[in-house]
């Protein structure tokens, strides 16, 4: 007991370092959420107060009107939630499956084709045939139009997040391991998901992270494929509608008759923005701390175990 | 499939070694084949498109196919290319592209990797905790919340510090026609975004980091110091090595929100933020040219494959190991 | 790695040609008889609009500008087509585009080909009308209407049916069928007559001053009077505000060049304010080269370094939110309008103050008024007579106008005992179309607030306005790509600050010259009066 205490001291950067530390990081992250706050602030703005002194950390007014517009204006807004969490979820599921399973590959040297299949998904992350042809290929020839697929397979594979994995095992997994497995006959999938994987979990958590949130970011997807049966959209593209909507019509009442200027009157354009960056941005926020369990869950493993 | 393979797998015992040894590469290759065949339809495929660069786009309305269209299309050569050397603004983009990414990859290792490392160091689990994912947080807001942000501060009529100025008498600056400031700017705003991002992979890595080295290390009386030295640092390289590799390829893509939006598409700032994607972009607003845009994408994209493969070799020279292929 | 290089290149090349030949092989069998449809002998046509045996057909039309729930567009869609199969045989399925993903998922599914019969398209987005029939992506409509478009093309005046006229894929010629709405352009000042009261001045007596002055902007009455309300208002207050880019148009009494670089216009022509018509010699000038910008960019920056222009005008990307917002709170003395009949009773409702349109130019018609909105056939269309008699029975047929544009009587409207229609706001707000984005919007019933006569009034407005000696001519820049690409850049970083009065003219302006030389301003302007001369003379 004694000896671990004493290890414990001995193992973790002095005092004042550590009061470093916590000033540097400190500062950072505040600076990082404080934009955050503000839009909050915005988004709780006066419409009023804005058109009077613009974006301010303390508007003249407080109001809830941008958020009842915004759920007023729609009324699909429960369904887009409901499209965008299940895009997300099955997305990401997919996603990081497949890229586990494929940096798994490159990262075995005793694989024979490690090499061709590495350049295959490189060579990707230069080059690519541009939005046109991708996107006749997808709509043509895979028929992904109108449809769930259409927001979830374009964007399953990400060459960067292959090659991250592959690092990610490459630093994590020794080879004895697998090594030792397939001696005791193992077959690979078995040794993959029970051997692999639960030491790699920090690195399948990182890219499990960031697939979710490129599948609950993306409306250029929902743009491009889904035109006609509308109810599929998710948050994101409808969000992004009803601002671009907004906007428009408050630059164009003057061309549009009186309904649209007495609308356009009416409208929280500015504050709206921001309480659609909120919509967004909470509910994934939200969903962090449980990527972030399993990512920050071994730190300070050195020092504690020490 | 993988609840077959226990079964089958005993077989492996015996001594038909060749055998086994092709068996292993089957399973392996069922494992990549989801993934490569979606490379093969979603990203080689389309690569055919790619010769549009060196076409003059015209629709066949004979047979209006895109592909028909493509295929009829006259070949023009290089001339699609033209476009981005026609003046001498071609020098300051091109200049200003390289400057700020080299700049950035630089920064982009060094604070990340050392703000990994002090997370580390946090004993508090909690505060580390939220520290990471405050510093998340810029990752999830685009380049205009961030520049509606950056407006509030600098505006000319409602900003902060023009009312500071004006409260005070003083002369008030017009942020969006003063160059000197901005190179900071732009620097500081994309580091600000992107450092929690790449922070949260040097964590993973060194959580993923064998705690029986530190272990080892501290038994052999290493301080912190020596052992975020001699553990931490050459246990990340790889990371290192391998995000500098990919970074380099993008040395010619820039950020386009980033050039674009925070400085609010201001001319007068034009000599420090005009870069390729931001100049591609105000010319296709005018032609609408798709031929010209894939040119500019390819160019972009060799020119980018030249560097990651320099990149890449040099990395090798210096340790085979944390090379990319 | 040379060997997997070309390994893939290989693949790259099987697949891509097995996937065109199957493209091209899918394309054929429409193809071979599209051109024996398109021209069919005159007495088997003149009855096929009535002739009750016409196929079942879908069409796909793509509007633009459209707030449409899922579910209100299914309701109404119910009714439009019954009525649709009754009268034509045709299914809609429309696409209602927005204005957001209006510019990128329609130039993507026009260059992919998608299966969509009717786009909506105009001069002034980047799904531009006359580029993309010099493409070959519409249809050609000229021997066409006689047969399937004959009440449209009586419907529409021969003048604006004259600046639907474009030199496309197939020869001079209409491609698209044109909206008959706000066709005209017309420039105001937009003055504060409740703030101009208060500052102590006779606002009838200030309009009659302001109206058709071409001097007025270079008054000292002009800069008097927003000198007083800076001193009544207080120094965070910027009376002048609006678009630059409006002032300077206004300013010099130019219009645009169709055709001109979109979104940098480098381009202007000047004609005779007041009698637009009037011929005073056509020839198209670099905007900012002449002795009249160089007056305007000195007015408006002393102006600006007076404090009566608000740093948010100045900037092309906050510039128009600036104005909405201080149009709404009537924060403003002075701004600039492009005006639409009626609009400022409309604006002074909104508003609540006295709003006045001065206007500085009679309303006159040109390519970019006429072209405003129209609906063009995709050369993808299988079936375009059938997606020509849907537009032709659009636009004339009051009934179902009104059904697409306005919903369906009881659901999203109601009607009222003189004739007008008042909207169930709550559901209109689910099914609210671009009503001008349309077609032939005269029409439409008049709303309870328009007033029972209100399409009258409007056409005689827009039917007064005079053409432009040049009226329905378009610049074609397409063979000048290259110029125009480094134009747009120089525009970028000098001409919306200078129009702004962000920057000093004195420095700036023969820097912005010279860069514009540079980039290859005099290539432009040569091939655009050679195409404006070979206009006038044939």
């Amino acid at each position: 007991m004694a000896s671990k205490k004493k290890n414990l001291r001995l193992n973790s950067v002095s005092r004042g370092a550590e009061a470093v530390i916590y000033i540097v990081l400190g500062l950072f992250s505040l600076c990082c959420i404080i934009p955050f706050i503000f839009v909050i602030i915005i988004s709780f703005s006066a419409e009023s107060s804005i058109r009077a002194i613009g974006y301010s950390f303390i508007p003249q007014a407080w109001s809830t009107d941008a958020f009842s517009y915004a759920f007023q204006k729609l009324p699909q807004i429960w369904r887009s939630y409901f499209n965008s969490v299940f895009i997300t979820v099955v997305g990401t599921a997919l996603s990081t499956l497949m890229c586990a399973l494929y940096s798994y590959v490159l990262y075995r040297p005793d694989f024979k084709f490690r090499g061709f299949f590495n350049f295959l998904s490189f060579f990707t992350m230069i080059f690519g045939g541009g939005l046109v042809p991708t996107y006749i290929v997808c709509s043509q020839v895979l028929g992904l139009s109108e449809n769930y697929g259409a927001l979830i397979v374009p964007l399953l594979v990400n060459p960067f997040n292959i090659i991250i994995m592959r690092t990610f095992f490459k630093s994590s997994v020794p080879l004895e391991l697998i090594e030792a497995a397939t001696i005791d006959g193992s077959g690979e999938y078995n040794t993959l998901f029970r051997v692999v994987a639960p030491i790699a979990k920090p690195g399948v958590a990182t890219i499990a992270l960031l697939n979710a949130l490129v599948f609950w970011n993306d409306w250029y997807l929902s743009l491009l494929y889904i035109k006609r049966n509308k109810i599929l959209q998710p948050l994101q593209a409808l969000l992004m509608e009803l601002q671009n909507n907004v906007e428009y019509l408050s630059r164009m009442a003057g061309q549009m008759g009186a309904a649209a200027i007495n609308e356009a009157a009416k409208m929280p354009t500015q504050s709206l923005r921001m309480v659609l960056v909120v919509l967004i941005v909470v509910p994934i926020a939200c969903a962090y701390p449980f990527f972030q369990r399993y990512i920050v869950a071994g730190l300070s493993v050195g020092s504690v175990k020490g | 499939m993988s609840r077959r393979l226990p079964e089958t797998n005993p077989s492996a015992r015996p001594n038909r070694y060749r055998f086994s040894k092709y068996k292993k590469t089957l399973v392996l290759l069922t494992m990549a084949a989801p993934t490569a065949i979606w490379l093969l339809l979603l990203r080689y495929l389309p690569m055919g498109g790619i010769i549009l660069a060196f076409k003059e786009y015209k629709v066949n309305p004979r047979n209006p196919s895109f592909i028909s269209n493509l295929i009829n299309s006259k070949w023009v050569g290089l001339n699609n290319f033209k476009f981005l050397f026609m003046t001498d603004d071609a020098k300051i983009m091109f200049r200003n592209t390289l400057l700020y990414n080299i700049v950035f990859i630089i920064l982009g290792i060094i604070i990340p990797v050392a703000f990994a490392i002090m997370l580390n160091e946090v004993t508090k689990k909690f505060v580390a905790k939220a520290y990471q994912t405050m510093m998340f947080f810029p990752y999830f807001l685009s380049w205009v919340v961030v520049s509606y942000f950056l407006n509030a501060f600098i505006d000319g009529q409602y900003g902060m510090i023009t009312a500071m100025q004006r409260a005070a008498g003083g002369e008030m600056t017009n942020w969006y026609t003063t160059l000197g400031p901005w190179p900071y700017i732009i620097v500081f705003a994309n580091l600000w975004k992107n450092v929690g991002y790449t922070t949260v992979l040097y964590l993973s890595a060194i959580t993923g980091i064998d705690s029986t080295q530190y272990e080892a290390a501290a038994i052999d009386g290493a301080s912190k110091w020596q052992q975020i030295w001699y553990v931490t640092i050459p246990n990340l390289r790889t990371m290192i090595c391998i995000l500098f590799i990919m970074n380099v390829g993008k040395i010619f893509n820039a950020d386009f929100g980033l050039f674009y939006s925070v400085p609010m598409n201001s001319g007068a700032l034009f000599p420090v933020t005009q870069v390729i994607d931001t100049y591609v972009y105000r010319a296709l607003m005018v032609t609408g040219r798709v031929d010209m845009s894939s040119a500019a994408g390819l160019l972009q994209n060799v020119l980018g494959f030249v560097c990651i493969l320099t990149a890449n070799n040099i990395v090798k020279k210096i340790d085979a190991d944390s090379s990319m292929f | 790695m040379k060997k997997i290089l070309a390994m893939l290149l290989a693949l790259v090349m099987v697949l891509g040609l097995a996937a065109c030949g199957g493209g091209s092989d899918n394309n054929k069998a429409p193809d071979a008889d599209k051109p024996a449809d398109a021209t069919p002998d005159d007495g088997a046509a003149n009855d096929a609009p009535a002739e009750p045996a016409l196929d079942p057909v879908t069409l796909r039309v793509w509007f633009h500008g459209s707030t449409v729930s899922p579910e209100a567009s299914a309701k109404v869609m119910e009714s439009v087509n019954a009525y649709l199969q009754d009268k034509i045989n045709v299914t809609l399925e429309p696409i209602w585009g927005t204005w957001g993903d209006f510019d990128t998922a329609t130039v993507t599914a026009l260059t992919g080909g998608d299966d969509v019969d009717i786009y909506f398209t105009c001069n002034w987005s980047s799904n531009e009308y006359n580029s993309y029939a010099r493409d070959g992506y519409w249809v050609k409509l000229d021997d066409m209407l006689p047969t399937y478009g004959a009440d449209l093309l009586t419907t529409i005046p021969e003048g604006i049916w004259e600046c639907a006229k474009t030199n496309g894929y197939d020869g001079m010629g209409v491609y698209a069928v044109p909206a008959l709405k706000d066709t005209a352009t017309q420039n105001c000042w937009d003055l504060n007559g409740t703030l101009l009261a208060e500052l102590g001045y006779d606002v009838d007596e200030f309009v009659e001053f302001a109206s058709m002055n071409p001097d007025f902007y270079y008054s000292d009455e002009f800069e008097e009077v927003l000198q007083k309300a800076k001193d009544a208002k207080g120094s965070s207050f910027y009376p002048l505000v609006g678009e630059p880019v409006v002032f300077e148009r206004i300013a010099t009494g130019t219009a645009i060049v169709t055709g001109d670089l979109n979104g940098a216009p480098v381009l202007s022509y000047y004609y005779d304010v007041e009698h637009p018509s009037t011929d005073i010699g056509s020839k198209i000038v670099c905007k900012y080269a002449t002795p009249e910008f160089k007056k305007f960019a000195e007015r408006t920056y002393y102006l600006a370094q007076k404090g009566f222009i608000s740093p948010q005008t100045q900037n092309v990307d906050t510039a128009n939110n600036y104005r909405e917002a201080c149009a709404l709170t009537g924060d403003y003395l002075i701004s600039s309008q492009s005006y639409a009949f009626g609009c400022e009773l409309d604006y002074s409702r909104a508003r609540g103050i006295d709003v006045r349109m001065i206007p500085t130019d009679a309303p006159y018609m040109d390519a970019t008024s006429g072209q405003g909105a129209m609906m063009a056939i995709s050369a993808t269309s299988k079936n375009p007579e059938r997606a020509l008699m849907f537009l032709n029975l659009l636009n004339t047929d009051p009934e179902l106008m009104t059904m697409l544009n306005y919903g369906t009587e009881g659901y999203t409207y109601n009607k009222n005992a003189d004739g007008t229609i008042s909207f169930i706001d709550e559901v209109r707000a689910t099914y609210s179309p671009w009503t001008n984005g349309m077609g032939n919007v005269r029409q439409l019933p008049p709303t309870a607030e328009q007033g029972v006569d209100f399409w009258e009034r409007f056409s005689a407005y827009y039917d007064s306005a005079e053409v432009l000696p040049y009226g329905s001519f378009i610049l074609d820049t397409s063979e000048l790509s290259n110029e125009a690409t480094a134009l747009a850049n120089v525009y970028g970083q000098y001409g919306f600050q200078l129009m702004g009065g962000a920057t000093n003219p004195d420095t700036v302006l023969p820097e912005f010259l010279a860069k514009l030389e540079e980039a290859g301003i005099q290539k432009l302007l040569d091939a655009a009066n050679d195409q404006l001369s070979a206009f006038l003379a044939g």
